[in-house]
């Protein structure tokens, strides 16, 4: 079993970025060591250095004092290393003990002994006093019991390291406190364990010391109990943000209704009723798998309605596909980036203009002048860090990804009427949240009315002027923000358990 | 084209299949010097030429993440029914317009099966295949449909004399395909629509782009094409063969894999397309200038793709650490 995990003087180089340079520091067995930084602060890439994924171009990794090379991430597995990250590398189809052994199934001369996997299966179910059929397959479990799989499996592999990369960003608060135990047991029992995660709240909780990286290299290291919020946020950013929430500058005067939802059901959400101004913040809040996706996208015309209405603009509106009601000047901005936002191998440029190219046409041809110049105006409105509007998108940051979106649905071609941002500030920085929730106050000011999905109570019972909380596909209290507070909402989003 | 530009050339894809394209065409040359006969090159571009029109609806295809793997047969349906109305005495040019909406509603059908029945086209279209290769072969009885009609043979079998050179008319439609295509690929709504599609099937329905309308029309495009490309090669033979074209669809995918094409989609052009597939067939073309035996040739046909995928491999890798190197030299 290892003690200790030493980063010495590790560098890498991407075209075009440093995203390390000269990173130093030792994480201890029975400790939980925090990596804190903006986006692009060379978190992950660190976390890839680690599980063997890419070679640092200088310095070395150290495993009690002696110095590793992996040239894979399966080398990387052997020397005791697990890293799980935030897209799960698990195998949907195959059952959760099948993917707890994946790689070292018991049995022998290649036959699989199903009883002896199943067995040692519920064992390290059970050690972690986890409720899950062994048999399942892992596709049918929610997002936060796949990533207890993994958990299990990195312990199966009797891993002295694992290193956890953002592992609540889609869990909802009551998961989050089963994977707390998780790792507090991985922790008693002497792991060495690397943790990252934009929240800070998290980290007091959780971490004993604090390693803060920005633009590639080590800012400082704390130790937990001796340091504040205010101190990491300072390191991180390199200035305090002060009271994000109380230094928003909001909107205060609304317009019309503009959407009225009624008795609105779905295979997955049953009787939604409730409307929304021109300038209004409406927050929806719950636990993961609550149905607030669900009616997004229903609204959206990207799901099947089964019965109810949806009035837009005061007129009865049936959208079959998305594109009906974008062409209304309805936008939505997807909770999962990468899979339903992003057209991930084009440019920044083509990822801005998807719904506008119809309107940049001259002619037959599309019209790159334009084109550019939108993009260009959307890079510099969000300040997108990139050096051209060709960039591939999948190059950038998570922060940065998420402004593409956001400077897609608000162009001078496309000024949304009604914005839907499904967990805006998932998977980003601290620093680029406080920008979002600008943002957002922004488009309330300029007539826009938003909805804010969020599974972060604090976030979205902060920005929204009016929060309206579910559970199981059914609304189950609606509040407004100078009357909300976290422990009401999470009570309703809780209700009857 | 300034120097950077020019660098960049010689580090892509495209310059490395050029590469090897011009050491075969030495080798073959120095085997049999006729290889780079005027004769041999016309026919080169009349063989070239089915499988190249048949390329241009698949590459689109393969763009937006789906594929027509009853490409040929429909082209050798096609071939049967030009030569079955012209039978009955119908003018040329209104028979060839009749087959290619025969094609058209070929292409409909795979269509339906993908976006309406929601098949994956790969198994569709491999079904829609044996459909058509059995019902070529019950409609033509097994053997060849002649045609008698003497003002269609010129569509398929032309070419414009330029001194010693004879140039194909088949090949010029080709060319005129690949550019106009390619103009829609990189310059239309249309064909950015294609590269989203394939790129992110759900980000760019979420974004607003019809995906199934897309797809639909590229069906529709593909089979169309095949249709054309089948009437060529019918009026080319002045028959039409049961059995013919079947299985050229193979070339056109695999010319435009070598060229840059993405089997998964999102990614690649015609222009590389036309580069992978000048490889194949110039290649094919030098087997038979040097007289290899014919069950041998199958088996280089073979090793030579091999060879282009290790070349352009290493190309790859060359082409990332020369990046890197960039980067580095910027930072």
């Amino acid at each position: 079993m290892a003690n200790s995990l030493e980063f010495n003087d590790v560098g890498k180089m991407f075209p075009g970025v440093r995203a390390l340079s000269g990173v130093s520091f030792k994480a201890e067995s029975g400790k939980v060591l925090a990596l804190l930084g903006e986006n692009g602060a060379g978190k992950s890439t660190l976390l890839k250095v680690l599980s063997g994924d890419i070679k640092p171009d200088e310095g070395e990794i150290l495993i009690d004092d002696v110095q590793q090379s992996f040239s894979s991430p399966l080398e990387s597995i052997k020397a005791g290393i697990s890293v799980i990250y935030q897209e799960r590398q698990l195998i949907p189809g195959l059952s959760v003990a099948e993917n707890i052994f994946a790689g070292d199934l018991p049995g022998s001369s290649g036959i699989v002994n199903y009883k002896e996997l199943r067995d040692a299966a519920s064992e390290i179910i059970q050690k972690f006093g986890l409720s899950i059929d062994p048999d399942q397959p892992v596709g049918r479990l929610s997002v936060a019991y796949q990533q207890m799989v993994e958990i299990m499996k990195a312990y199966r592999r009797n891993s002295s390291i694992i290193a956890f990369d953002e592992p609540t960003a889609s869990l909802a608060e009551a998961e989050i406190s089963i994977l707390f135990r998780l790792i507090n047991e991985l922790k008693a029992e002497g792991k060495v364990i690397i943790y990252i995660s934009h929240r800070l709240g998290e980290i007091f909780e959780l971490a004993d010391n604090i390693v803060v990286l920005k633009d590639g290299q080590l800012v400082k290291t704390f130790v937990c109990s001796e340091t504040t919020e205010d101190d990491l946020i300072h390191a991180m950013v390199g200035r305090d943000i002060g009271d994000t929430y109380a230094n928003l500058s909001r909107n205060s005067v609304y317009g019309d209704t503009i959407l009225e939802v009624s008795g609105l059901e779905t295979e997955d959400i049953h009787d939604i009723s409730f409307s929304l101004k021109k300038g209004e913040v409406l927050g929806f809040a719950g636990l993961v798998g609550a149905g607030r996706t669900e009616v997004m996208r229903a609204i959206f015309g990207a799901d099947k309605i089964l019965a109810g209405t949806v009035t837009f603009e005061g007129k009865e509106v049936h959208f079959k596909s998305p594109k009906n009601a974008i062409d209304a000047g309805i936008a939505l901005c997807p909770e999962d980036r990468k899979e339903q936002g992003l057209v991930l191998f084009r440019s920044i440029r083509d990822n801005i203009t998807m719904p506008v190219l119809a309107k940049l046409r001259k002619f037959l041809f599309l019209n790159k002048k334009d084109e550019a110049v939108l993009a260009d105006a959307a890079i510099e409105k969000y300040s997108i860090r990139t050096p051209t509007a060709d960039k591939i998108v999948f190059e950038l940051s998570g922060g940065n990804q998420q402004k593409v979106i956001l400077g897609r649905w608000t162009s001078d071609l496309f000024p949304a009427k009604l914005l839907i941002l499904d967990e805006p500030t998932k998977g980003i920085d601290v620093g680029t949240k406080a920008e979002v929730y600008q943002m957002v106050c922004d488009y309330a000011k300029a007539g826009m009315a938003v909805i804010f999905v969020s599974s972060e109570l604090t976030e979205v019972i902060n920005v929204a002027d009016r929060i309206i909380v579910m559970k199981d596909g059914r609304i189950t209290g609606e509040v407004l923000r100078a009357e909300a507070t976290e422990e009401a909402v999470l009570a309703m989003a809780m209700a009857g358990e | 084209m300034t120097a950077q530009k020019t660098s960049k050339f010689f580090r892509s894809k495209s310059f490395a299949l050029i590469a090897i394209i011009i050491v075969m065409i030495i080798a073959f040359t120095l085997g049999n010097k006729n290889y780079i006969s005027a004769g041999n090159i016309s026919g080169f571009m009349t063989n070239i030429s089915t499988a190249g029109l048949l390329a241009v609806g698949m590459v689109c295809l393969l763009i937006s993440g789906n594929v027509d793997l009853a490409a040929g047969t429909e082209a050798c349906m096609a071939g049967i029914f030009v030569a079955t109305i012209l039978g009955s005495g119908m003018p040329w040019p209104v028979a060839l317009i009749i087959t290619i909406l025969f094609g058209a509603a070929m292409g409909l059908f795979n269509a339906f099966l993908v976006n309406v029945l929601g098949f994956m086209g790969f198994i569709a279209t491999i079904g829609m295949s044996s459909v058509y290769k059995g019902l070529a072969l019950v409609v033509s009885n097994g053997i060849n449909v002649s045609i008698s009609n003497q003002g269609f043979y010129p569509l398929g079998a032309y070419s414009i004399q330029m001194g010693k050179f004879a140039l194909p008319l088949p090949f010029i439609y080709t060319v005129v395909l690949f550019v106009i295509y390619g103009l829609i690929l990189k310059y239309t709504k249309f064909g950015r629509s294609i590269y989203l599609i394939g790129g992110n099937r759900n980000a760019a329905r979420l974004a607003g782009v019809s995906i199934k309308k897309v797809s639909t029309i590229l069906y529709i495009n593909c089979g169309a094409i095949a249709a054309f490309c089948g009437a060529v090669s019918t009026a080319k033979m002045n028959s039409a063969g049961p059995q013919a074209i079947s299985g050229t669809e193979m070339d056109s995918i695999a010319g435009a894999v070598l060229g840059g094409v993405s089997f998964m989609g999102g990614s690649g052009g015609l222009g590389g397309a036309f580069i992978g597939l000048f490889l194949i067939s110039a290649f094919k073309n030098g087997l038979t200038a040097i007289s290899l035996p014919t069950y041998w040739q199958t088996v280089a046909q073979g090793g030579i793709l091999l060879i282009a995928l290790v070349v352009d491999y290493f190309g790859e890798r060359s082409r990332v650490s020369a990046l890197k190197a960039e980067a580095a030299q910027a930072a």
